[in-house]
């Protein structure tokens, strides 16, 4: 958990969490989808990463999150480069929720969240510790799925699938938590779950970086938003600043309007 | 639910039922022995319970119990309830190994099973490591890596025709007899030999128990909880080929017994491998001696190879399988 001298790929600012620099990724034998940029996350923020389709998003997230290298570039998690920590070393200090979500998963809830204790386990240990079923329990009260606990995955509805997912990202006691659309496919119902949780999370001290469509949930739950576009990031500021309709006109090529209420944003299509 | 008691019990279970079959199938056959005559030291009972029958039906636990285990680990790793070592080119190459060495051995080959068990090793980790590098050009993840050793198992199979054809007439008899899998030993030579690695491949792949049950959650979610995915599937690639290419060396390749047992396993007693992957190997091994008892009685005095049995259930098994999927 040090800090300091980032030999090799530029300065690292001393307090970021993530400090990626002049990441890109391609595919083998084909074009670079996302990058050559510049990103860096600090204790505290809550990002949202925004975009139209096929900007490289989930892309972005995948090499945030340790699990798909990048092409050329590299990243660090504070001072220590990605490369030189294991996946479990960089699981305990992350923890993502892919885009991907299977539908037919044969665990129950508390099995899945139980087995997420896995980046805090000894290779040698059989079963939980006393600190792994505690967090399995804080997991399962910060989500309210305590009651459902047994219930396998397959049999839940998506709002619950999804709250699940969350729950073994909270079992994972991480200082980042990065979400690949937490909100997709989603009832209203269970969106305002999930953000309510999210900004529970926040509000506890973890720092959040989530990939989302909605610009309502962005202007409610991020202090700071990035866009993507062609690969490439677009826009990088305060929510204030970005959800505005002149910028967002532009970054989006459709027309938007913004209603201000207090504490509340509320961002919206223009619809013809 | 199922709840880690439950599971418990039926695990238990398992073992009181494979135990019973071990200790009941050697008595039965062409000429029934009874335990009783074979402990009182009666020549002809203890000749064939001891010579014949009980190494043969110990070969046949651990093969079985090998072939199921893995099979298990290569339906969670390849995502797919088809994947067994014998559709994925590690039981072909195993066996093209073993076909070189008989070749190359000529009569002499079974005289020198050390020399026909490097060759089916070499063969089996030499397929492992052509369907990972071919999986990495030809696709992301798995579905490359299930293409690539299909691709691979075809590839081996034909090149092991090729190589009985050049063999002469007596040898390549040998061979196809030998390709249809067989447990006819007599002796505790190939049961001492398998032993080790059997044992390698069923405490490495247990020892992996929690990153393949975290792979029941989706690739990305069980590298998003810190699992090394990559080093994963090279680890359970590398056991499986030790493992099975020492039983394909003396027993030939078995097929579609790490196909069945895993999949009617996981319904009964649920997909935790920490359970899975033991009761694996008591069914496993408890049917394929089922299965050798089938071939060496069915037609007596003439014996079956035990391959055409597991194949002549595993075909139609095969197919219900892919019915009820797309059913299901």
């Amino acid at each position: 958990m040090g800090r300091g001298r980032a030999p090799g790929i530029g300065t690292v600012s001393p307090n970021s969490l993530i400090t990626a620099r002049s990441i890109s990724w391609a595919p083998v034998e084909g074009e670079p989808v996302l990058g050559p940029l510049d990103l860096e996350v600090v204790p505290g923020e809550s990002v949202a990463v925004l975009g139209p389709n096929g900007a490289g998003k989930t892309t972005l997230v995948r090499l945030l999150s340790g699990v798909l290298s990048p092409t050329t570039g590299g990243l660090r998690w504070q001072s220590e480069p990605y490369e030189a920590l294991t996946r479990r070393a960089l699981a305990r200090e992350i923890g993502y929720l892919p885009q991907d979500r299977e539908e037919t998963v044969p665990l129950t809830i508390r099995e899945l969240v139980a087995l997420s204790r896995y980046p805090h386990r000894p290779f040698w240990s059989t079963g939980l510790t006393g600190a792994d079923r505690g967090a399995v329990e804080r997991a399962l009260e910060t989500t309210r799925m305590g009651p459902l606990s047994h219930r396998p995955l397959v049999e839940l509805s998506g709002g619950e699938r999804q709250m699940a997912f969350l729950t073994a990202v909270a079992a994972q006691e991480a200082s980042l938590w990065i979400l690949d659309e937490p909100t997709r496919h989603l009832d209203p119902r269970h969106c305002l779950q999930v953000a309510s949780l999210l900004r529970a999370r926040h509000e506890a001290g973890t720092t959040l970086l989530f990939v989302t469509h909605d610009l309502s949930l962005a202007a409610n739950l991020a202090t700071r938003v990035v866009v993507l576009e062609a690969g490439r990031i677009a826009a990088d500021g305060p929510p204030e600043r970005i959800l505005e309709p002149a910028s967002l006109e532009q970054l989006f090529d459709a027309p938007f309007h913004v209603h201000r209420d207090g504490e509340e944003t509320l961002v919206g299509l223009r619809y013809p | 639910m199922k709840s880690p008691t439950s599971r418990s019990w039926k695990l238990l279970l398992l073992a009181a039922g494979t135990l019973v079959v071990v200790v009941v199938a050697p008595t039965v056959g062409s000429h029934p022995v009874s335990l009783a005559d074979a402990f009182r030291g009666d020549p002809t009972a203890s000749t064939i319970l001891w010579k014949l029958r009980l190494p043969r039906v110990l070969l046949a636990l651990l093969g079985g119990g090998l072939l199921a285990s893995s099979g298990a680990a290569f339906q969670t790793l390849f995502r797919n309830p088809l994947a067994e070592p014998y559709t994925l080119g590690v039981a072909s190459g195993g066996a093209l190994g073993a076909s070189l060495a008989f070749l190359v051995a000529g009569g002499r080959a079974g005289a020198l099973l050390p020399v026909a068990g490097l060759a089916a090793f070499g063969g089996a980790l030499a397929a492992t490591f052509l369907v990972l590098l071919l999986g990495r050009r030809s696709g992301v993840g798995s579905h490359g890596l299930l293409l690539a050793g299909v691709a691979v198992a075809l590839t081996c199979q034909a090149l092991i025709l090729f190589v009985q054809y050049l063999a002469d007439a007596t040898e390549t008899l040998r061979m196809v007899r030998w390709m249809m899998g067989g447990l006819g030993v007599v002796g505790y030579r190939e049961v001492l030999w398998v032993l080790p690695w059997a044992l390698l491949t069923l405490g490495g792949l247990f020892l992996w128990r929690w990153e393949l049950d975290l792979l029941l959650a989706g690739e990305e979610m069980a590298a998003g909880r810190g699992v090394a995915l990559g080093r994963l599937r090279l680890i359970v690639l590398l056991l499986v080929s030790l493992g099975v290419g020492a039983l394909v060396a003396v027993a030939g390749p078995i097929g579609f017994v790490g196909l069945i047992v895993p999949h009617l396993l996981r319904g009964w007693i649920g997909p935790g491998h920490r359970i899975l992957l033991p009761a694996c190997f008591l069914v496993g091994g408890g049917f394929l001696v089922l299965c050798d008892l089938g071939a060496r009685t069915l037609l007596a005095p003439a014996e079956l190879p035990v391959g055409i049995v597991t194949a002549l259930l595993g075909g139609p098994f095969f197919l219900w399988v892919l019915r009820r999927r797309r059913t299901g």
